[in-house]
């Protein structure tokens, strides 16, 4: 998850300057800024193997637009809830390089000085719309870098997974679960 | 009635094994043959050495795993069975790899197809790559010696839903298609052969060859990473290998230091060219880790009337190679039509897209088919191919280059999904791609996926095949062992899996590695007889 080649024919000067300087260089610094200027713990919270609160604010954002439809709202706070379960237990049976770029991923998202610049989304993810965090992920989906395609390819799998690996999905896909051996 | 678990009878019976992750201390071990891998090639390497009286030692990175813990639950099955968690991917992230790491290595978690190699590949291989030796005929003994073994047959069941489409849209279509082999006895047509067979019926590693190479007094290491060879002149004087958590994540610090007569090497594509860059054995004409393939794979959804229920029943019963040939073997690509079995997780990252969109797919998942195209890459000049590097920590990872001529292929497979899909009587069929929706009829279907741009990460791509890297080939710049595996600088170093392979199969490569690890391995049992 690392091809960082800037050998896009459609990339313009303009894009190029805008991911180029706030993209490839932010995406190697997020961390040490996060590091320097604590926004970002490096700890996991208590309870989780991985994720850190900074985390948490962007996944519970971001896991309610991905599974409309597939959980009814009144639902949605207890599926944000255990989707962030799961996907710990993913996390933390990743190798340590997968992991390294996650956990990257997730800086970028976190930090406000990356964030803004790369997502479009200029407030907290607390205050992010539906429409806000839609526009992100097909941002991300249609941009000419590499990186932030991948990221979003990332974002949507770890997610989707972890929700349907829940019992509690199995009802909307009419899946009956495993047969008892 | 509850299934035994013969491995761990086989433990209570005194069975030498160790726990990496386990040590109090360094750990010196001695054997004969010392072998990093425990899957298809690894497994029949044991076996056959061990019979032949050798001392073998199967040393595995991840863990040790039995029908008792194989739950049928996806997280913890690609948690604890596959490579890397299933983080597994080329390196722009674009194709999923699954691969299994755990004792008993990907044949514990494959879907249990069993094709001998083609005709055409074999030929290609001796007619484009120096392979000697290994003609269809010269093959066929090993071939049927390892399907007794393993006890491959033709799925005499009635195939799932699922698979029936491909045989029902054929037949409608004068397509040819067949049954498919699988080495499984008293299968119970369950269908989660990719999460651990929870009732020993399919015949891995774990239940056949590793038992009988533990009963002939073999020993077992796991939750062991083999992070170097130690080499001197032309021969290997050790292993060092590094004890892992149980996570198989993490070293724990603890060092196991191995010392053999004889080497095999049998971690797979990736992980076997992996130990050769980070041991920096001789590679005169830099072909470690070249040449490395995957079947890539493509993916069509289909919407049926009838109930589907695609999660269940045995998970690859009805192949086409209609397709397979219709160039030759060396001309556009082309490709295997199968299906995956469809367990909710994996099948709603496939299905794509999100919120609304996902939903409504997944909601009809048990109306749902989907096939998939098995690539045949690697015969062709202008074929895609991988490399594979070394990444900051050692770790290897798969660069994958793509091709025009093969995105040729990739749309192609996808006409032919579409076309079987409604000939089997879909009313919808997807092909799996961002910018593609459930189109109703073919003439649609035809229309939408010729307008497909077809591009990383926008095209779903995935792989369960890793084939070369290490190819054989009796000429030192082309490949990186002899015809008999034989590595070409290092005397005392075989490799024994699918990394010896100069192309992909055309096939899903089990049988492949069996057969041919199986002679390579009576061979070699002779020749340490006379050394």
């Amino acid at each position: 998850m690392h091809n960082t080649t800037l050998d896009s024919p459609q990339l313009s000067r303009r894009s190029l300057l805008k991911v180029g300087l706030l993209g490839s260089a932010l995406l190697g610094t997020a961390g040490l800024t996060a590091t320097l200027s604590g926004c970002s713990a490096s700890t996991p919270k208590a309870g989780f193997a991985v994720l850190r609160e900074s985390d948490l604010p962007f996944l519970e954002a971001l896991i309610p637009v991905l599974l409309e439809g597939a959980v009814k709202p009144a639902q949605m706070p207890a599926a944000v809830g255990a989707t962030i379960e799961n996907l710990d237990y993913s996390l933390n049976h990743l190798s340590p390089e997968m992991l390294k770029l996650t956990v990257q991923l997730f800086d970028v998202l976190a930090l406000p000085v990356t964030r803004g610049p790369l997502t479009g989304i200029w407030g907290s993810w607390q205050n992010a719309s539906k429409v806000d965090v839609q526009q992100f992920l097909q941002r991300w989906q249609t941009s000419s870098f590499d990186l932030l395609k991948m990221g979003h390819a990332s974002l949507l799998q770890l997610v989707m997974m972890a929700w349907y690996s829940r019992p509690e999905s199995w009802a909307h896909c009419g899946y009956p679960g495993p047969p008892v051996v | 009635m509850p299934v035994p678990d013969s491995f761990k009878e086989g433990l209570a019976r005194g069975w030498k094994t160790y726990n990496g992750s386990r040590l109090d201390a360094d750990l010196p071990l001695e054997a004969d043959v010392a072998i990093v891998g425990s899957g298809a090639g690894g497994g029949t390497t044991a076996e056959i050495l061990s019979a032949a009286g050798y001392k073998v030692l199967l040393i595995e990175e991840g863990p040790l795993k039995t029908s008792d813990d194989f739950k049928m639950l996806e997280d913890k099955a690609y948690a604890e069975l596959y490579q890397e968690g299933i983080g597994r991917m080329s390196k722009d992230g674009a194709i999923t790899i699954m691969q299994g790491r755990a004792v008993g290595g990907t044949t514990l978690i494959n879907w249990t197809s069993s094709f001998r190699t083609p005709a055409p590949t074999l030929e290609h291989w001796a007619k484009e790559h120096g392979v000697q030796g290994h003609s269809p005929e010269e093959m066929a003994p090993w071939f049927e010696r390892m399907e007794q073994r393993l006890g491959v047959a033709p799925w005499a069941v009635p195939p799932n839903a699922n698979n029936a489409v491909i045989s029902r849209g054929c037949e409608q279509l004068g397509y040819d298609w067949q049954v498919i082999p699988r080495n499984v006895r008293g299968c119970w047509n369950l269908g989660y052969c990719g999460m651990g067979c929870p009732t020993n019926a399919k015949q891995s590693m774990l239940v056949t060859t590793i038992p009988a190479t533990l009963d002939k007094g073999g020993e077992l290491l796991y939750l062991a990473r083999a992070e170097r060879l130690l080499i001197e002149g032309d021969q290997v004087t050790g292993i060092e290998c590094l004890g892992m958590d149980e996570r198989s994540v993490t070293p724990t610090g603890r060092k196991i230091r191995v010392k053999a007569k004889h080497y095999v090497l049998a971690g797979g594509g990736i992980n076997t060219p992996g130990i050769l860059l980070r041991s920096n054995a001789p590679d005169p004409h830099q072909r470690t880790g070249k040449r490395t393939f995957l079947h890539l794979v493509n993916f069509s959804a289909a919407l049926f009337e009838q109930v589907i229920n695609p999660f269940y029943g045995a998970p690859q019963s009805i192949y086409s190679d209609h397709f397979q040939w219709d160039d030759g073997a060396a001309g556009r690509l082309s490709y295997k039509l199968e299906v995956p079995p469809l367990q909710p997780a994996l099948t709603a990252t496939l299905l794509g897209r999100f919120g609304i969109d996902n939903a409504l797919r997944m909601e009809q998942l048990p109306n749902t088919n989907v096939m998939l195209a098995l690539l045949r890459d690697g015969f062709h000049p202008d074929s895609a191919e991988g490399r594979v590097e070394l990444r900051g920590d050692g770790s290897p990872v798969l660069d994958y280059q793509m091709t025009d001529y093969t995105w040729d292929g990739v749309r192609r497979a996808f006409h032919s999904m579409a076309e079987i899909q409604f000939a089997a009587g879909a009313k919808a069929v997807l092909p799996l791609h961002a910018d593609a929706g459930y189109v109703k009829t073919l003439k649609e279907a035809r229309q939408l996926i010729d307008g497909l741009e077809l591009a990383l990460y926008r095209t779903r791509l995935g792989s369960a095949h890793v084939m070369g890297g290490c190819a054989m080939g009796e000429d030192p710049q082309q490949a990186v062992t002899d015809s008999l595996g034989r590595h070409h600088q290092l005397s005392n170093l075989s490799i024994h899996d699918g990394s010896l392979f100069p192309t992909s199969i055309g096939a899903n490569p089990q049988l492949s590695i069996y057969g041919l690890t199986a002679k390579l391995s009576s061979l070699l049992a002779e020749r340490l007889k006379n050394a």
